[in-house]
């Protein structure tokens, strides 16, 4: 009896990974995508363009310093598949200014059409003790690694919902996963990001833009670097629990989740809320349109 | 057989509920306690003051409309039970400039000597889609929810350490558990505090000092109705998941949870199974939480706690070598 119930779930499970990529979200094809990433003259952010641009995606880098933008353009150039693609730079600080932030996208659609995918790989990280960092630290991680996240995004989303089509990547951090020693300023900036795409996926999910959150380890970047230089001793130790990840790799499994969007876990009941909130969702979107047409032919 | 091993398991169940209290943290006592509630004009941050007055506590009342500040005291002092209990008022923006914030605690600890519990109440909620709310809301919201905290949280934090005693409670919200249509802005800025009370809890737990989480639901308080204001429909019906709590009722919840050093304080079952589902890699205060978001939530957790208990206990050791150079130093 309890062998033909173990057999039945089996049965049912394998049904569902089978049915499960005919529900999930179609992939994004990259060749010839319009792919932005913030961020991208250095560390993770420029691997992610270079990953992209290797499997034929038009790339605009977006960073604040010239000079490290076309350094990063050439060492892209060198992974291009075909005559056609571009890698356009423009430099502008992603945090200080949303109309310069809405113009630098512009400037790109100008040149390289709608973005299909915006990499928000822009941020810093300082770690100290509670009492020991810079009280002007604390602002500054958050407007550099948040609202840089949230005024890019919010460039693009309109567009992308009209195109009903989108992928929007966030990178926070496995500190955006939990508050480490040392890292009271830098994991809120990362917590943030991760309640920021939550809610972000939860509006976007019926145009079929599709949000991603990336938690990467202590990754050898640039930025890495500068993270060690204050790093506490206590932190230091805490995060020999994992080792540095190359950013090489970081990248190619950010791109390849951004692309293919994984969904589920056994989480059934929050499941089933997050299924019923999306459907709340979907249907206000179908009665707005349908009263819009009503509108229009009173 | 199977029998003899289910009647173990549970005497060891029993056994741990009955050590529990033994060593969790000593609960804070409330009377001729020193407590300082931002945002404690109104909503739950007036209820809150209330609660800890009617325990004996002294309040020092931080916001910034004078007004309603004078309002607030005139209504908690109502429930005084004793002759000397003082319920101090000062006003201040608490986001607006770090030295301001120092400046007021420094008033508030002459006038009543040591903080031993901060209470962060001082908030805002904004709802709308996020390509309709307005770019400075993103900021705002984060400015006053998220830096509103950190700083009387960095004024009081080191006389915490040096006392070894204190408690800090961020109220943050269930948009700070999960992200919801239409708090793009809003729960940015609620899951920005967990990240923060969590590293902050891992620094200060050798200390005795013990950061409390708060996740209230919806609210009937000022806040919400302005919340209510600009809240898109989809915001809406999404909502009427849960039920509006009173003040209150958060508010008892939440002092409790303060004063016994919890790090997690939920209202309600629903906010209940929020919490265990979400717990993550948040910290446990007793034996028995963790244990019941243990069988809760599957295998793990075992695993993650044990690094948490290692984190902690590096911590520690630090914290000891610190203070036996320290000592080297001065008989050499």
């Amino acid at each position: 009896m309890l062998l033909l119930a173990a057999a039945f779930l089996v049965a049912f499970v394998l049904l569902l990974y089978m049915v499960s990529p005919l529900i999930s979200p179609k992939p994004l094809a990259l060749p010839g995508a319009h792919v932005v990433v913030t961020g991208g003259s250095s560390g993770i952010g420029k691997c992610i363009a270079i990953e992209c641009y290797k499997q034929g995606a038009f790339i605009t880098l977006v960073a604040r310093n010239e000079d490290k933008l076309l350094q990063a353009k050439k060492e892209i150039e060198k992974h291009s598949i075909n005559d056609k693609q571009v890698v356009l730079c423009i430099s502008v600080d992603v945090s200080q200014d949303y109309s310069q932030v809405e113009n630098v996208i512009k400037q790109a659609q100008e040149k390289l059409g709608p973005v299909d995918m915006l990499v928000n790989c822009a941020g810093m990280s300082l770690a100290g003790k509670f009492e020991d960092l810079e009280v002007s630290t604390f602002e500054r991680l958050m407007s550099v690694n948040y609202l840089g996240s949230v005024y890019p995004s919010r460039a693009v989303i309109t567009t992308m919902k009209e195109r009903r089509v989108g992928r929007i990547v966030f990178v926070s951090s496995q500190a955006g996963q939990l508050g480490l020693f040392g890292f009271t300023a830098y994991s809120s900036s990362k917590f943030a990001i991760r309640g920021l795409a939550e809610a972000l996926q939860m509006e976007v999910k019926p145009y079929n833009v599709y949000v991603t959150v990336a938690y990467p380890p202590d990754t050898d970047t640039p930025g890495f670097a500068e993270e060690n230089k204050t790093k506490p001793l206590e932190t230091r130790l805490i995060s020999e629990t994992t080792s540095v990840c190359k950013p090489e790799q970081v990248a190619k499994q950010i791109v390849k989740d951004a692309i293919v969007v994984t969904m589920g876990l056994f989480r059934t009941i929050a499941l089933f809320y997050l299924g019923s909130f999306d459907s709340i969702v979907r249907r206000c979107m179908v009665q707005r349109a349908k009263s819009e047409i009503a509108d229009k032919t009173a």
